[in-house]
C-alpha cells in the first residue's frame, strides 16, 4: 500500500480514511473535505469499488453538515473515478443524497448531478442518468421529486425525441404534484426548462403548465409564475404575449396575496422588457399605478424602486399624467421605507423628465423630501444631487436647495452631514468664491469641530479640495489661519484636527506656506502634554518633509524630531524615528 | 522598525473583517500574554481616554465606533470587556482588539468581561464560531487562556474606576482588588466574580442578583466606595441601556454600552465616553453601521425564499 502513505499537508491518507469513521463530526467533515486526496491516493479502481460503496453504505447516515460536504465533493470526483466514462459510479450515492430531508444537501446533490450529466457519455446518459431522473420523479417521498425538477434542463437537449416526449410528460406530472413543495420546484425550473424546448411544444404543453401554476392555490407557487411571465414572454410574439401572458401579469398584480404582488412589483422592469414598449404603454401602466398605491408598504416600496425604470420606457405625457400623481402621494407615504425608496429613485427622474418638467414638478418634491423626519430619506436625496444639477444647472439647484442644504449641514445624523460635505467642492466650483465665502465658508469651518471624528476628517479633506478650486492665495487668507487656530483647543482630539489639516493641505499649498506658517505651529505642538499630539506631530512631519527644502528640514525640522525621539512615550519615539529616516 | 511588522499586518487583515490563521492567533496571543501579565488588577490609565462598553462580536459596529471616536492609536481607548458572544464576528472582533493592544499597549486598555470566560463562551456563541471558522477549538482555547490574563479593572487618573460589572461585598478598597489572584477562569462566586457580574440597583445595600452570579448594589454602596477610595465615578458596562449610556446612583455610577441595536434587534443606541485631558467627559451616541447589501429592515421579510 505504498500509495496510501502519500500525504496531503501533514495528514497521511490512512489517517484521513480512518477519520471518515471518527466519532467527532468535525473530524469526519474534515476528512470528507479531503475526499479528492483520498480518491487520488486509492486510485480510480479502488475508488470505484471500495471508497464509493463505503461512502454509500456508512456516511449517508451522517449528520447534515457532513452530507452537504459529501454532496459537493462527489461532484468533483469524476477525474478520480477514471473520467466521465466511469462517472456512473457516482450516481447511486448522489441519488440517495438527492432524496435527503435537508434542502441544502439536496441542492448540492442536484448541483453535482448536473455537473456529471454535462460530461457523461451518451450511452451512460441514456442507460443510467435518465433512469435516475425518472426514478427520482416517481419516488414516494416528495424530497426526491423536488430534486428531479432540477435535472430536466440539463437532460432535455441530450435526449432523443422519444425521450424528450417522455421528459415533458414527466415534468407535466411534477407540475401537478400533490405536494406544493414539488410544484414550487417545478415552477422554479419551468422558465429555464422551456428555453430548451421546441417552439411548438411550448405552446401546446408548457403554456398550460405555466397557466396552471400561476393560478395555483398556494401563493408561494403563484409568485414563482411571475418570473416565468418574463422568461416566457421574451420567447413569444406580441400577439401571443397579449393573449397568453398578459392576463397572468394582470391577475398577479392584483393577487389576493401581497407576496405575489410584491413579486410583480419587484420584477416589473423585467416584465416591461419582455412585453415590449407597446404593451407597457397600453396595459402595464395601470397595473404599475395600482402597485404604487398598494395597501402593503412592502409592495409600494418595491414598486417605488422601479419608478425610474418604468418612466424611462414611457412617453413624457404619460409620466406626467399617470405616474407623477402617484409620486406626489408617495412623498407623504405613511411608511418611512417607502419614502426612503422614493428618495433613492426620484433624483434619477430629472434626466428623464428634462429641465422644464423637473423645475415645474419635481423640485418641490425634492425640497419636501429634504425635510423628511427619517434620515435615510434626506440622505438619499443629498447623495444624488449631482444627477439633478446636471439637468437643471447648479445655479437653479443652489438657489432653490441651498437653504435646505445649509439646514442639513447641522443634521443630527452624521452620515447626512458627511453627504453634504462630499457635495461641497462641487457646489463651490459652481457658485464661485464670493458666494461661497458668504454662504458656506463658516459651515466648512464648523465641521472641523464636529464631535464625530469622521466628519472632522471629511472636513479637512474638503479643505484640500476647496484649495484646489479657489487657489493657494485664497487658502492662505481664508482657511489656514482658522485651521491653525484650532491648535489651542482644550481637547486633544480637536487639536489633532489641526495636524490632520496640515498633512492634507501641505500637499497643495506649496513649500513657502508650509515653512512660514505650518512648521512653527508643529514646533509648538512638539511640547504638547498629550503624547498622542506629539506622535501625530511626528506623523505629520512624515508627510511634510518630502515637500520642504532640505535646508529647512535640516535646520528646523530635524532638531524637533530628535527631541521627540527622546520622548518617554514609546509611540512618540516610534513615529519620530520613522520621520527621522526621511531627513 | 521590524518589531511591529507582523502585528501591523494582522491589524490590516482584521480591519477587513477577515480572521487570522490559527498560527497567527497563537503568535498574537503569546505576545499579548506577555503584555497583559505585566498589567495590574487595577490597571492605571492616563487621561485623555475614550471609555467603551460591550461590543459582543458586532465587528461592523466596532468599526463604526472608531469612525465616531477616532482611529487607534490617535485616540486612546479603554474597553470594559464583553468582546465576544452573541454577534456574528466574535473572532474578528476580539482578535482585532487584542492586536491593537499588542501594537499600541500604552494607547489601548482591554479589561475582562463576564463573557471572557471558558464557560460562558461555550453557551453564547464564541466557541461555536471558532469551531465554524477554524474547524477545531484551538483558537477558542488560545483566546480563553489569554482571557485569564486580562486586567479586571482600570483606574483613570486615580478618579474614575472602570470595570465590567460592579462592586462586591467582599471588596472595600482598590487594594483588595490588587491582592486578588486574577489569572484563572472566572469563578462562580467571590470578589473576582462580582467585579465582572454585579449590577447597580435602586435598592440599598447588596442584594442577590437575578443573574445567578454577582450582586446588585445600591446607591449607598457606590457612594461609600467612591468616598473611601477618593473616586469621582464608577464607569461600568454589562447592561443594555437604550440610550447607550445611563447615569445612576446620583451620578456615582455610569453604565456604558457600545453595541448598537444589540443582537441586531434591540433597537438601542450605543455610546462611548470621551474623557479629555482635564477629566471632562462627553458622551457620543451612535447608531448601527449601515449593513452593506442588506435591504432596510421592514416590518416583515417576505419569506418567499422559504
Amino acid at each position: 500500500m505504498a500509495s496510501m502513505n502519500e500525504s496531503d499537508d501533514c495528514h497521511p491518507i490512512v489517517i484521513l480514511i480512518d477519520e471518515l469513521k471518527n466519532e467527532d463530526m468535525q473530524i469526519r467533515l474534515n476528512s470528507i473535505r479531503k475526499l479528492q486526496s483520498i480518491a487520488k491516493a486509492l486510485g480510480p479502481d479502488r475508488t470505484r469499488t471500495e471508497l464509493i460503496p463505503y461512502l454509500q453504505d456508512s456516511v449517508l447516515e451522517d449528520e447534515d453538515e457532513v452530507l452537504v460536504a459529501l454532496s459537493e465533493e462527489l461532484g468533483k470526483l469524476t477525474d478520480f473515478v477514471g473520467g466521465p466514462e466511469h462517472s456512473v459510479f457516482l450516481l447511486p450515492p448522489l441519488q440517495i443524497l438527492a432524496g435527503a430531508e435537508e434542502l441544502v444537501v439536496r441542492d448540492k446533490a442536484v448541483e453535482s448531478l448536473n455537473k456529471i450529466a454535462a460530461e457523461i457519455p451518451n450511452s451512460a446518459f441514456e442507460e443510467s442518468f435518465l433512469p435516475l431522473l425518472f426514478t427520482l420523479s416517481k419516488a414516494d417521498w416528495f424530497t426526491s421529486r423536488i430534486s428531479a425538477c432540477g435535472l430536466f434542463t440539463v437532460s432535455y437537449p441530450r435526449s432523443n425525441p422519444e425521450m424528450k416526449k417522455s421528459l415533458r410528460k414527466t415534468f407535466t406530472g411534477l407540475c401537478h404534484d400533490d405536494t406544493p413543495m414539488v410544484r414550487r420546484a417545478a415552477a422554479t425550473n419551468l422558465g429555464n426548462f422551456s428555453k430548451q424546448i421546441e417552439k411548438e411544444s411550448i405552446k401546446t404543453e408548457i403554456l398550460p403548465l405555466f397557466q396552471s401554476l400561476s393560478t395555483d392555490e398556494q401563493d408561494s407557487v403563484r409568485l414563482l409564475g411571475v418570473e416565468n411571465c418574463a422568461l416566457l414572454g421574451s420567447m413569444l410574439t406580441l400577439e401571443e404575449n397579449i393573449n397568453l401572458i398578459l392576463p397572468t401579469i394582470k391577475s398577479s398584480s392584483q393577487d389576493k396575496s401581497w407576496r405575489v404582488r410584491y413579486m410583480v412589483a419587484r420584477l416589473f422592469k423585467e416584465l416591461c422588457d419582455s412585453m415590449g414598449p407597446e404593451i407597457t404603454k397600453t396595459e402595464l401602466v395601470q397595473a404599475f399605478v395600482k402597485l404604487l398605491k398598494d395597501t402593503e408598504a412592502e409592495v409600494r416600496t418595491e414598486a417605488t424602486l422601479r419608478i425610474a425604470d418604468v418612466c424611462s420606457l414611457l412617453p413624457k405625457e404619460m409620466n406626467i399624467k399617470n405616474i407623477l400623481p402617484c409620486i406626489k402621494d408617495l412623498v407623504t407615504d405613511s411608511s418611512q421605507h417607502v419614502r426612503a425608496a422614493l428618495a433613492q429613485v426620484i433624483m434619477s427622474l430629472a434626466p428623464i423628465f428634462g429641465k422644464e418638467d423637473t423645475l415645474e414638478h419635481l423640485l418641490e418634491l425634492f425640497l419636501q423630501l429634504l425635510k423628511d423626519d427619517f434620515p435615510d430619506v434626506r440622505l438619499n436625496i443629498i447623495s444624488k444631487l449631482d444627477q439633478v444639477s446636471k439637468v437643471i444647472g447648479i445655479e437653479m439647484l443652489s438657489q432653490s436647495l441651498l437653504p435646505a442644504i445649509v439646514e442639513l449641514a447641522e443634521d443630527h445624523q452624521w452620515r447626512v452631514r458627511l453627504a453634504i460635505i462630499d457635495y461641497i467642492p462641487l457646489l463651490a466650483s459652481q457658485l464661485g468664491v464670493e458666494f461661497f465665502d458668504e454662504k458656506l465658508g463658516n459651515l466648512c469651518m464648523t465641521w472641523l469641530g464636529d464631535p464625530v471624528f469622521s466628519i472632522r476628517e471629511a472636513a479637512t479633506n474638503n479643505l484640500k479640495k476647496l484649495t484646489e478650486v479657489f487657489g493657494v492665495d485664497w487658502a492662505k487668507n481664508n482657511i489656514i489661519p482658522k485651521v491653525l487656530s484650532l491648535h489651542t483647543h482644550p481637547n486633544y482630539l480637536y487639536r489633532m484636527t489641526t495636524l490632520f489639516a496640515i498633512s492634507v493641505l501641505s500637499t497643495v499649498v506649496g513649500s513657502d506656506v508650509i515653512a512660514s506658517s505650518m512648521v512653527p505651529l508643529l514646533a509648538k505642538l512638539v511640547t504638547d502634554k498629550v503624547p498622542n499630539i506629539r506622535f501625530n506631530v511626528a506623523k505629520t512631519f512624515q508627510t511634510v518633509i518630502p515637500l520642504l527644502d532640505s535646508t529647512v528640514v535640516q535646520s528646523r525640522v530635524k532638531p524637533l524630531l530628535i527631541k521627540l525621539q527622546e520622548d518617554y512615550d514609546k509611540d512618540v519615539k516610534f513615529y519620530a524615528t520613522q520621520a527621522l529616516q526621511l531627513c | 522598525m521590524g518589531e511591529f511588522q507582523d502585528v501591523d499586518k494582522y491589524i490590516s487583515i482584521l480591519k477587513e473583517c477577515k480572521p487570522l490563521s490559527e498560527n497567527e492567533v497563537r503568535d498574537l496571543c503569546e505576545k499579548a500574554r506577555e503584555i497583559l501579565s505585566k498589567e495590574s488588577n487595577v490597571q492605571p490609565v492616563r487621561c485623555p481616554v475614550t471609555v467603551c462598553g460591550d461590543i459582543h462580536g458586532q465587528f461592523h459596529d466596532l468599526m463604526e465606533l472608531f469612525k465616531i471616536g477616532g482611529n487607534c492609536p490617535d485616540t486612546n481607548y479603554l474597553f470594559m470587556g464583553d468582546y465576544v458572544d452573541r454577534g456574528f464576528y466574535s473572532v474578528e472582533t476580539v482578535t482585532l482588539l487584542v492586536a491593537l493592544k499588542v501594537r499600541y499597549k500604552d494607547r489601548v486598555t482591554i479589561l475582562r468581561g463576564n463573557h471572557e470566560s471558558r464557560q460562558i463562551t461555550q453557551v453564547y456563541g464564541f466557541y461555536d464560531e471558532c469551531l465554524r471558522k477554524y474547524g477545531n477549538p484551538n483558537v477558542w482555547k488560545l483566546f480563553t487562556d489569554l482571557f485569564d490574563y486580562l486586567p479586571l479593572t482600570a483606574l483613570i487618573e486615580n478618579q474614575v474606576f472602570c470595570l465590567h460589572g460592579g462592586l462586591s461585598p467582599s471588596i472595600d478598597t482598590l487594594d483588595h482588588i490588587e491582592n486578588l489572584d486574577r489569572v484563572q477562569e472566572v469563578p462562580h462566586e467571590g470578589a473576582m466574580c462580582d467585579l465582572l457580574w454585579s449590577d447597580p440597583d435602586d435598592r440599598c445595600g447588596f442584594g442577590y442578583s437575578p443573574r445567578g452570579a454577582g450582586y446588585t448594589f445600591g446607591k449607598d454602596i457606590s457612594e461609600q466606595f467612591n468616598h473611601n477610595n477618593g473616586l469621582t465615578l464608577v464607569a461600568r458596562a454589562h447592561q443594555l441601556v437604550m440610550e447607550g449610556y445611563n447615569w445612576c446612583h446620583d451620578q456615582n455610577v455610569v453604565t456604558i454600552f457600545s453595541a448598537p441595536n444589540y443582537c441586531y434587534r434591540c433597537g438601542n443606541l450605543a455610546a462611548i465616553m470621551e474623557i479629555d485631558e482635564k477629566m471632562k467627559h462627553t458622551f457620543l451616541q451612535f447608531d448601527p453601521a449601515p449593513r452593506r447589501g442588506e435591504p432596510h429592515v421592514t416590518r416583515r421579510t417576505p419569506d418567499y425564499f422559504l
